[in-house]
């Protein structure tokens, strides 16, 4: 598949997800376009053989920029943009294979596929957190500015 | 209004732990609820409030004034970013005007009833972002199809269970029932489809990775219980659907079919 399909597919799949999560309409748009924009970058860095608890690193923090960015357009908080822009890179089929390997009681290869889900749902997270604590180091550095 | 009575300062406290409690129900990050609380009752000259906020019970207090407390616990919880955007408005407007409690109070009310969208556009969007995903991960036409209609039956399901059954077990075990059964109908019998990817998309809108990422931010900036209390959540509700969708594929493994 090319890049833009894929780029096409998740931004329909992350603007469905922003949905059920009741993102107001006039940010739906944003959020789809980071999600896509994750999405993407993140099957270019796998394509390319990078370890996938990086490349999904990566991914993450791109979409939490968008979102800071995104945030102060819109005046909404980041979170609006955040959670939906993930949505394509959480491990669901990392999740479901290893229930499925865990059935056919192949336990090792189960805890293998477990255990890199996880880490690949802790690179998410770390992604975001270093985006989000550098914004709040930047916007208290500014506050102080403003009042002194 | 300006005055500090007893009555007052009670007020306060009830309005900013009810935006907090609006915020937690529906999916705000720990901190973001303490920081509102606090910047609420602190834009009226109560200066020395503390909050404590776990995703199951909220806490303020104000330390200098006879040992007001109120405590608030919250039973169930969604992702309802509108009405989070909606208090963030709130607490700015309130905090930067003197906007006096009562409209607050009636403010605040309006926004935990506002909706968006209706259900049966949450449930179609559902199905669309479901079948997207089973094309993300490479899945055929068939495979679009049956991830649309299962994801779609899957949520209406769960959704009417979580309305009558308070823990969200059952109603997510339910749904992977549904979603491993439907699937292996939908490929002897209708079309021939992937299960894998149909399930893979069709599990997609009931996984946790909200609440499991969630958790582990909070744990790094530092609110332990509520990273740990959230990263559980999560770890129930990931295996919830895993029975759910484990024992329906395994029962069909077992009576000799394959995947």
């Amino acid at each position: 598949m090319s890049l833009w399909i894929h780029f096409v597919y998740s931004f329909f799949a992350t603007v469905g997800f922003a949905i059920v999560f009741n993102v107001p309409k006039s940010s739906l748009v944003y959020g789809g376009f980071s999600g896509a924009v994750g999405w993407t970058l993140f099957t270019t860095l796998t394509s390319v053989q990078v370890n996938t608890a990086f490349a999904n690193l990566v991914s993450a923090v791109c979409v939490a920029l968008l979102g800071e960015i995104f945030a102060r357009i819109e005046k909404k908080p980041v979170t609006a943009f955040v959670i939906p822009g993930i949505i394509p890179l959480v491990p669901g089929y990392g999740m479901y294979s290893t229930m499925l390997i865990l059935l056919q009681n192949d336990f090792e290869t189960g805890m293998q596929m477990g255990i890199s889900t996880i880490f690949n749902s802790g690179a998410i997270a770390m992604g975001i957190i270093l985006v989000s604590s550098l914004a709040r180091i930047f916007k208290i550095n500014k506050e102080n500015k403003v009042s002194s | 209004m300006n005055e500090l009575t007893e009555l007052n300062k009670k007020k306060i406290l009830r309005l900013a732990l009810y935006a907090g409690e609006i915020m937690l129900k529906n999916g705000a990050e720990t901190y973001r609820v303490e920081d509102t609380i606090i910047r609420i009752c602190k834009s009226k000259r109560l200066k020395h409030v503390s909050a404590f906020v776990t995703p199951t019970v909220i806490m303020v207090s104000d330390d200098r004034f006879d040992g007001f407390s109120f405590i608030k616990t919250i039973r169930s919880r969604k992702t309802d970013l509108n009405k989070i955007s909606l208090i963030n408005d709130f607490s700015r407007d309130f905090v930067n005007s003197s906007m006096d409690i009562e409209t607050g109070l009636r403010e605040l009310k309006k926004i935990e009833k506002a909706t968006i969208y209706s259900i049966s556009t949450k449930v179609i969007w559902s199905g669309i972002a479901s079948a997207m995903f089973a094309l993300l991960f490479g899945g055929s036409l068939y495979d679009f199809v049956g991830a649309f209609l299962i994801s779609m039956l899957a949520m209406v399901v769960s959704d009417k269970l979580n309305q009558l059954s308070e823990t969200s077990f059952l109603a997510n075990a339910a749904a992977g029932v549904i979603i491993g059964v439907v699937s292996i109908i939908f490929k002897y019998l209708i079309a021939p489809a992937n299960i894998d990817m149909i399930i893979v998309g069709s599990i997609m809108p009931l996984l946790p990775g909200v609440g499991l990422t969630n958790g582990i931010r909070d744990f790094i900036s530092g609110d332990l219980i509520s990273g740990l209390s959230r990263v559980s959540e999560a770890m129930l509700v990931a295996v919830s659907i895993a029975v759910g969708v484990g024992t329906s594929l395994s029962i069909w493994i077992n009576i000799g079919g394959t995947l």
